[in-house]
């Protein structure tokens, strides 16, 4: 489900009788699909393997920067000094969306091969490849005896879903059903842990540093991760989240499957979410009194300077009464970022998340008895809608989705929501205890100079007409009426 | 006599190979970034929700690390067709999406792109257009990715300007379009637009560039009044040129190439006014005063050049345009020696012999460079194995294996580029070569 404006306690009381339903925009606004841009930037980035786009050529467009991602960060920091990333289209025509291109997908599978001798070679669907009806598993059953590579193919055509964590779900069922080998021995101390787009290298140092102090090792998948890393999911000792969402399907099927169990609550997030986190892997891996220990030693360390930062937040207006702050993102941050902001002593006044389904009800409904209750708008990257939002209850500090163009535009205070995977510097790390401080500074950091945004917003004209901001729903062009329900629908 | 021109792993244009990363999208994505290009237009993309955003990556960060400004990124309308509209089809979602499109967002010229899935579920977005006649001006730009290329994304978007919504206008003298320059898909657009506005000023000549001016979709307007359609490539905008001639007539003059450095961009001058009838005297003082400035600043670099390195051989791999302005400016006004020419872009057989000859005839060097039309980026990295190329202007795709594989000093001047930013920047005009020549020496330079 991603359309919803309102309190948090009617978007879960709805969820519970079962009124919460999708509705159609009327006005919408490009997003993001199944395919594109999410899988098609994070798949690539699997080290010994290809990607083939099956799809028009427009399709694979936004995994132009393949061969530089990563590259920016300094092989002293653990990044493997030489790898490569490839992918390749099928480059659907006009005469392949009439006759057919099975041929020619068989033809891009065995260049693949011939080409990058890949461990492994993902085969991404689009729109088109899905729509002319295009047999892939065929395919697949056919070309696989002649490849040495094994075939993981993806069903993540972008009309497939109005959500583009089903894409997600597309990906870990190729990668469970295909890749994911039946465990020869158990890694105790193995812990999975998703790496996604908006964790950087430093998140990735950090979670390994702690894990590390517990004698654990971190299996980072799926972005830059090797075959290896996806074959030995099944060997872990327990599936930790840093999204609930991104990786829900995976964590269930190696359950399932393999009996590796996952929690999807908390993330990594903040102290007091840090501390959750690492109590659950501990749970798992029989490290329950050794976790207590790291924790003592680390609050020890970063306890005092989360109260700095606190203080100073405080301090900033003046009355002792703290800045009001709006931004989230995924379901993940929706949840992880209310607690982390308290700590900072930031005030969330509302919450936007991509989407909203019930894995994620039971813990909106404690965040509500536990903080109170507040505003919530449900979509993806809606940028009319989330303007509307910020310029309505217009708070001291916007953390901007990126991509909107004009969103870091403000009179107020602004900063990104979080940095990219290609980012190596620690100014830009949010994860684990080193990153609640880390961040708690680049936040203090963005109060500090606002010369841009509110030049930016003062010369440069907004897209939208004034009526746009003088009515009070961000929601107008939403109509009443439901399409379809949320229960029924597949995630 | 013979040359070391290959074309043995040549592209056939009615071919649609599989390829590794190829450098251009589809034709949506062509379509809605010449939208973008033009301010005030507010494209509409009927389509998938990913062909909006998918090109933030793939084509305006691409060109440059850009963003698509507000309508571009998140910001494009979009009817963001899922299976149930596969299924019960998007019409009504399309007309809910113009009407509340030109209700909640400025602009003057609303332009419905439509993608592969309308297409391929027969959707008739032409008649949900036309309900909006008379009401606003709403275009149609039929644009499904497996139906042509970013490139053809260009000339459909300008068709569908000339046929949907310009109106005959009375001839002005010494006024030109100037077609053919791709924005985002040559990188440095902008500037070179800019910069050939300029020049042609000087001479009298009123440039109509379309695109990055407030005043757009007036400038699509007097579109028709241009004494002559100039267009700055081989192959791009070729088409748009010949519609604008079917529709009103105006003649139109192919340049070979966007000019880079005096030598060219005298060579361009010459070509217009000769199609112009402009005052001879006029042109003869312009062109002295540019060169001489130009030159005059070429001494600037002209000793460090011999002492530090001289006679480099380089490489290029780039669309063509970029390629020939680039390649001829080096070789001919730099005497650096080229080595090999890869033009990614897939331009038509019919345009290919007229390119060779730009890059053999039209290259005062002893050795002629290795000219290849190769667009898959694998095959472009064994081609640049074992060669003497001490210099390589590419895309930034190159970048790493510049130096891993090649042991070049590689340098981004072709589109994908993600490792520089590009604003005003260009090589284009009198003293675009000087902004190149520093680039490139500020690879090696220091202190004697």
């Amino acid at each position: 489900m991603n359309v919803f404006y309102g309190k948090a306690s009617e978007l879960v009381a709805k969820a519970r009788n079962g009124t919460l339903c999708n509705r159609e925009r009327e006005f919408q606004q490009s997003s993001g699909c199944v395919l594109n841009f999410y899988l098609t930037v994070r798949i690539p980035t699997i080290r010994d393997a290809a990607v083939v786009f099956h799809a028009p050529v427009g399709c694979s467009s936004s995994a132009l920067g393949y061969r530089e991602l990563y590259r920016g960060i300094p092989a002293a920091l653990g990044r493997p000094a030489k790898f490569d990333l490839q992918w390749i289209t099928t480059n659907l025509s006009e005469t392949d969306v009439v006759h057919g291109a099975s041929g020619k997908l068989a033809t891009a599978i065995k260049e693949a091969e011939s080409r990058y001798r890949p461990k492994a070679i993902f085969l991404l669907t689009s729109c088109t490849a899905g729509i002319i009806g295009e047999d892939l598993e065929g395919t697949v059953g056919e070309v696989q005896p002649q490849v040495q590579a094994r075939i993981v193919p993806v069903h993540c055509e972008g009309v497939r879903s109005r959500l583009v964590q089903t894409g997600y779900d597309a990906f870990w069922h190729g990668v469970l059903k295909y890749l994911v080998r039946k465990p020869t021995k158990k890694q105790n101390d193995l812990v999975n842990v998703a790496s996604m787009l908006s964790y950087t290298w430093q998140d990735r140092l950090e979670i390994k540093r702690l894990l590390g102090k517990l004698g654990l090792r971190v299996n980072f998948v799926p972005e830059f991760a090797s075959v290896e890393d996806l074959e030995q999911l099944s060997e872990a000792a327990v599936t930790a989240p840093l999204c609930p969402t991104y990786t829900d399907y995976l964590s269930r099927g190696l359950q399932q499957e393999y009996g590796v169990p996952f929690f999807l609550y908390p993330s990594p997030m903040g102290i007091e979410n840090t501390d959750g986190w690492l109590r659950e892997i501990a749970k798992h891996t029989g490290k329950e009194k050794e976790v207590e220990d790291l924790i003592r030693e680390e609050h020890a360390v970063w306890v005092p300077k989360m109260k700095k930062i606190r203080d100073e937040f405080l301090s900033l207006k003046g009355d002792g009464t703290p800045l009001s702050v709006l931004g989230a993102l995924g379901q993940g941050r929706l949840l992880a970022q209310t607690p982390y902001f308290h700590e900072l002593g930031l005030k969330p006044v509302a919450a936007i998340a991509q989407d909203f389904d019930n894995l994620v009800l039971e813990e909106t409904e404690q965040l509500v008895r536990e903080r109170g209750d507040f505003p919530i708008l449900i979509n993806t990257f809606q940028a009319a809608e989330q303007a509307h939002l910020t310029q309505t209850l217009d708070p001291d500090l916007t953390l901007t989705c990126p991509f909107q163009g004009t969103a870091y535009k403000r009179r107020k205070g602004m900063t990104r929501i979080h940095a990219l995977r290609g980012d190596a510097l620690p100014t830009s790390m949010q994860s684990g205890y080193a990153g609640a401080i880390a961040c708690g500074e680049f936040l203090l950091r963005s109060w500090k100079a606002k010369s841009f945004q509110q030049t930016m917003v003062e010369k440069t004209e907004d897209p939208y007409h004034p009526w746009w901001y003088q009515q009070p729903n961000p929601h107008h062009y939403v109509p009443e009426e439901a399409v379809r329900s949320v229960s029924g629908e597949t995630r | 006599m013979t040359t070391l021109t290959s074309v043995a792993e040549n592209l056939r244009a009615d071919q649609w190979p599989v390829l590794e990363a190829p450098r251009w999208s589809c034709a949506l994505g062509g379509a809605l970034t010449t939208g973008l290009g033009i301010y005030g237009v507010v494209p509409i993309l009927h389509s998938g929700a990913g062909c909006g955003l998918g090109h933030q990556f793939g084509m305006t960060y691409a060109s440059g690390e850009n963003a698509g400004g507000a309508l571009g990124g998140t910001g494009t309308p979009c009817s963001c067709l899922v299976e149930e509209h596969v299924i019960f089809g998007g019409e009504t979602k399309l007309r809910n999406l113009i009407k509340s499109t030109i209700e909640l967002v400025k602009g003057e010229l609303f332009a419905v792109v439509s993608g592969c899935v309308p297409s391929l579920i027969g959707d008739d977005s032409d008649a949900v257009v036309r309900e909006f006649a008379g009401k606003a001006p709403v275009i149609h730009v039929k644009a499904p990715g497996f139906k042509g290329t970013s490139y053809d994304g260009y000339e459909l978007f300008l068709e569908a300007v000339a046929d949907q919504f310009l109106q005959a206008r009375p001839v002005q003298k010494r006024a030109i379009n100037i077609l053919g320059v791709v924005p985002f898909q040559h990188l440095f657009w902008k500037g070179t637009l800019a910069v050939l506005k300029a020049t042609f000023a000087k001479l009298g000549v009123d440039a109509n560039i379309l695109l990055t001016e407030f005043g757009g979709v007036e400038n699509l307007r007097r579109i028709p009044s241009a004494e002559l359609n100039l267009v700055l490539s081989p192959w791009n905008g070729h088409r748009a040129a010949s519609k604008l001639e079917e529709r009103f007539g105006t003649p139109w003059y192919a340049h070979p190439a966007v000019p880079v450095g005096p030598k060219q961009t005298t060579r361009l001058i010459r070509e217009v006014a000769k199609r112009l009838s402009l005052d001879q005297a006029v042109v003869d003082k312009v062109i002295a005063e540019e060169e001489r400035h130009a030159y005059r600043f070429a001494e600037y670099f002209g000793d460090g050049l011999i002492l530090g390195l001289p006679h480099a051989y380089f490489a290029v791999v780039a669309d063509t345009p970029t390629a020939i302005g680039i390649t001829q400016y080096l070789t001919n006004e730099i005497a650096y020696i080229p080595d090999i020419v890869i033009l990614a872009d897939n331009p038509p057989e019919a345009a290919r012999p007229a390119i060779l000859r730009e890059l053999t005839e039209g290259l005062e060097v002893v050795n002629k460079p290795e000219v290849v039309f190769e667009a898959d980026a694998h095959k472009i990295r064994q081609k640049l194995k074992n060669r003497n190329f001490l210099f390589l202007l590419a895309s930034s795709l190159e970048k790493i294996t510049a130096g891993e594989e090649y042991s070049a000093m590689h340098h981004s001047i072709a589109f994908p580029s993600y490792d520089r930013l590009v604003l005003d920047r260009t090589y284009a005009g009198y003293r675009g070569g000087l902004a190149l020549v520093e680039e490139l020496t500020s690879k090696w330079v220091g202190p004697l």
